[in-house]
């Protein structure tokens, strides 16, 4: 381990570590742009000179692509690092525009950052700046080339992280250029990504340009709610309409990126059908009317036709805490049905999945990416869960032997994989024996976990589930002896049906005398429902999802639920007849608009106290009591071995 | 389009790399000298030729500045004004080019017989000042000698 003096300070780092990220262990930022951890070094940008006062080298060096060693000196202060900081900003500053004020980047750029940083505030360059024309780039991504200071990131990214072929780095010297072959959108579900690394205005986010500015953000970490990988991420909301969605590093996760669908796929969040207002027979009434309506009808139902014909209805989807809570809700009513999953094979095959695993032995994303062998079971990856895709990726470049088990190729799309497979008919033809760090990967579809009792000790598996919190479903269901929804209703004693963020099939709300709904969802739930309420949704509330590993991660309310302010109806304008004024309502109200809404806990919650007149447990109690404490800025949890365990 | 023929030893060139890449530049120059430019159709044939997509052959090709990604007119005459030739007084050779092509850097000669442009360090830097026309190398210029050159390349 390396011993060396930064700034007076003596640091210790294991050896390799650059003197740059040495630095950083103590507090110290060395400006850069061109150096991202999840990178190759390029040492492109000669932004992070320090001066090495003493050790094995001497003078000014770029503090990215000098492994620390013992006995370096290492000054960040220097005035003659300083004064190359300087010129550096000065010089990458030529070409760039003072485009700032009309940059969708401005406020969250780090060459703005780096700009005021080092000093440089007066233009001494007098000559004309180098021009490019800019490419359409698809529908994800705005290009503006101008901005570019050639520190290669987004074509280290998107070539060797990401193996994209169609964007690269053409030209040389002062005509390089970051571009397709021509015009088009990029090919790479990873593309967005590109938004997050460049550390200017080069590459932005199209689906939100000229919305909001970084500070107008509110923010918080999240989880993406698409598939069970649990990659984290943080939606960006202004005036209650989410603009952004950007990655969130966690290195056991997801590392830095996201892909493409959590990034762009905002449209959930944003419909303007999303049901906001709780009804009772299909008419409007105030929250707590809804809910006391909810009490009462589930109370009468109960009363006249038995609690067995009574089914509790989550969801893969619905938090952990909604869940426990449901489950309270269920032991209040003696025999009443509680449904975490609709389709019987599927919540079979979530809890299979979940108990076939042996503790410890589920690969998280970090341990694909180490991976030396590695079998992928027939699915589509790239369709299903594209980080995983990337995570293997890694892997591969790594040296990994990558396998797929492939009976019948036809079906499978191998173009699409960012990586190089052998094709191999079975899973027995795969050497596994030889794996120091094997793992098997299958995806949410694949049932045959017989097949997978061959697999050698001491390999790993990464087993997909069908939704982000399916795991947490399926540890639920098994807990409280909940029973698939169909199962429930071909037993032909279910009369009614509370489905708590739930996307219902329509053919199972037949013949039912009460349905009662809570969603945030636009799925068609709220009209048949003789009570609805709406529910806020994952990025407006906290909660705790369980990805396919078993790590429970928590998630934070980034902004407060309501109707965007744009686009508002008339009727929050105080008439329906007035032409809206171009102003927001200036009608006195404790929420706003479209936020009459509660988390499905909170709605739990309230309808156990209205129902027994006693508030309902703390859900982290008992069994789940290791979960309470989870930091959302964490690495998340592994779920210990009694909590997996049956 | 190119022919059979070429494809062929062309195919033969790739495969004795170790790397396919490896073979990027003999495979555009040849490509180029078939259409006179590396003409788009070119990009597309060597990025099949090379297991690479046209953007990665085109991130090669617009990087050496003797594979030429616009249609050159006549006799391409590239003249080093890197430093070496600079010390060896290049400046003036360039202005006898132009005034004799009557042409700027860049530009064709109105007869359509050459186009000149200016390049990086050719390598013969004990020759300076340097010019290549076409596939000649020319070293030791004068005005004078070059005149005698662009008269026998004419």
């Amino acid at each position: 381990m390396p011993k060396l003096i930064i700034d007076d300070i003596e640091v210790e780092v294991p050896a390799g570590t650059s003197v740059l990220e040495a630095a950083r262990s103590v507090g110290i930022t060395i400006p850069h742009f061109c150096y991202h951890p999840a990178l190759a070094i390029a040492a492109a940008c000669r932004l992070c000179a320090v001066k090495m006062l003493d050790g094995p080298v001497k003078g000014i060096q770029m503090s990215c692509a000098l492994p620390a060693q013992d006995g370096m000196v290492v000054s960040t202060t220097d005035p003659d690092a300083l004064k190359m900081r300087k010129l550096v900003i000065e010089w990458l500053m030529i070409n760039h525009p003072h485009d700032c004020p009309v940059c969708d980047e401005g406020g969250e750029c780090l060459l703005q950052d780096f700009t005021i940083a080092g000093g440089h505030g007066i233009r001494r360059y007098q000559g004309k700046k180098r021009t490019h024309v800019n490419q359409y780039l698809g529908e994800g991504i705005y290009h503006e080339m101008n901005r570019c200071i050639q520190c290669y990131r987004c074509v280290r990214f998107y070539q060797e992280y990401a193996g994209g072929t169609d964007f690269g780095v053409t030209g040389c010297a002062g005509r390089v250029y970051f571009g397709r072959f021509d015009d088009g959108p990029l090919e790479s579900p990873f593309s967005g990504n590109l938004v997050d690394i460049c550390p200017t205005g080069v590459f932005t986010d199209k689906t939100g340009r000229f919305r909001a500015r970084y500070w107008d953000y509110q923010y918080a970490p999240s989880i993406c709610p698409h598939c069970s990988a649990g990659c984290n991420l943080s939606p960006q909301a202004y005036h209650r309409e989410v603009i952004k969605i950007v990655a969130r590093r966690n290195d056991e996760v997801n590392g830095w990126f996201i892909c493409d669908r959590a990034r762009f796929d905002k449209s959930d969040l944003n419909d303007p059908l999303r049901p906001r207002q709780a009804l009772v027979d299909g008419s409007p009434v105030e929250w707590e009317a809804a809910l006391n309506a909810l009490a009462t009808r589930l109370r009468e139902f109960v009363q006249s036709h038995g609690a067995d014909s009574l089914a509790l209805v989550g969801s893969t989807r619905l938090s952990l805490e909604a869940g426990i809570l449901l489950a309270e809700l269920a032991a209040r009513y003696k025999g009443v049905r509680l449904c975490y999953f609709i389709d019987p094979a599927e919540a079979q095959l979530s809890l299979s999945k979940v108990e076939w695993v042996p503790a410890g032995m589920a690969a998280s994303q970090a341990e694909l990416r180490e991976a030396d062998f590695i079998a992928i079971l027939p699915c589509d990856l790239m369709e299903e869960s594209p980080m995983i895709a990337l995570a293997i990726r890694q892997a591969f470049v790594k040296g990994a032997k990558v396998y797929l088990v492939a009976p019948h190729l036809t079906a499978l799309n191998l173009e699409r994989l960012p990586f190089q497979v052998q094709v191999v008919p079975e899973l027995a033809d795969v050497p596994l024996g030889e794996a120091k760090r094997g793992i098997v990967v299958a995806g949410a579809g694949f049932a045959d976990l017989k097949g997978l009792e061959a697999v050698p000790t001491g390999v790993k598996f990464v087993l997909l589930q069908p939704g982000p919190n399916s795991f947490g479903a399926a540890l639920l269901a098994r807990e409280y002896r909940a029973v698939p929804l169909r199962e429930a209703i071909a037993s032909g004693k279910v009369k009614g049906i509370l489905a708590l963020e739930t996307d219902l099939p329509e053919e199972l709300r037949q013949g039912l005398t009460f349905f009662a709904a809570a969603d945030w969802r636009n799925n068609g739930a709220a009209e048949p429902a003789s009570v609805f309420l709406p529910t806020s949704a994952w990025a407006e509330t906290g909660g705790t999802w369980i990805n396919y590993e078993g790590r429970a991660q928590r998630y934070r309310q980034a902004y407060k639920t309501g109707l965007p302010l744009r686009g508002l109806p008339a009727r929050y304008y105080g008439s329906q007849e007035a032409e809206p004024p171009a102003h927001p309502p200036r009608v006195h109200r404790a929420v706003a608009p479209g936020g009459d809404t509660r988390s499905a806990w909170m709605l739990v919650a309230e309808l156990i106290f209205k129902l027994t007149g006693e508030p309902a447990a703390e859900p982290y109690a008992g069994k789940w009591a290791p979960l309470k404490h989870i930091d959302p800025e964490g690495p998340g949890m592994r779920l210990p071995a009694e909590l997996l365990a049956g | 389009m190119i022919s059979e023929q070429l494809k062929k030893s062309l195919q033969q060139r790739v495969e004795t790399a170790i790397t396919p890449r490896e073979a990027a530049v003999d495979v555009m120059k040849e490509l180029q000298r078939h259409y006179g430019w590396l003409t788009d159709e070119a990009v597309g044939e060597a990025g099949e030729l090379l297991g690479l997509s046209p953007l990665q052959v085109e991130e090669l090709a617009t990087f050496y500045e003797k594979i030429y990604r616009r249609p050159v007119t006549g006799k391409l005459i590239q003249v080093c004004d890197s430093i070496s030739c600079w010390s060896g007084c290049c400046d003036g050779i360039i202005e006898h080019l132009k005034k004799r092509l009557d042409v700027e850097l860049g530009g064709s000669s109105a007869d359509g017989k050459f186009t000149l442009v200016p390049c990086c360090c050719l390598g013969r830097c004990g020759d300076a000042p340097v010019m290549v026309i076409g596939e000649t190398f020319y070293g030791n210029l004068t005005p004078e000698k070059v005149d005698q050159i662009l008269e026998k390349e004419r």
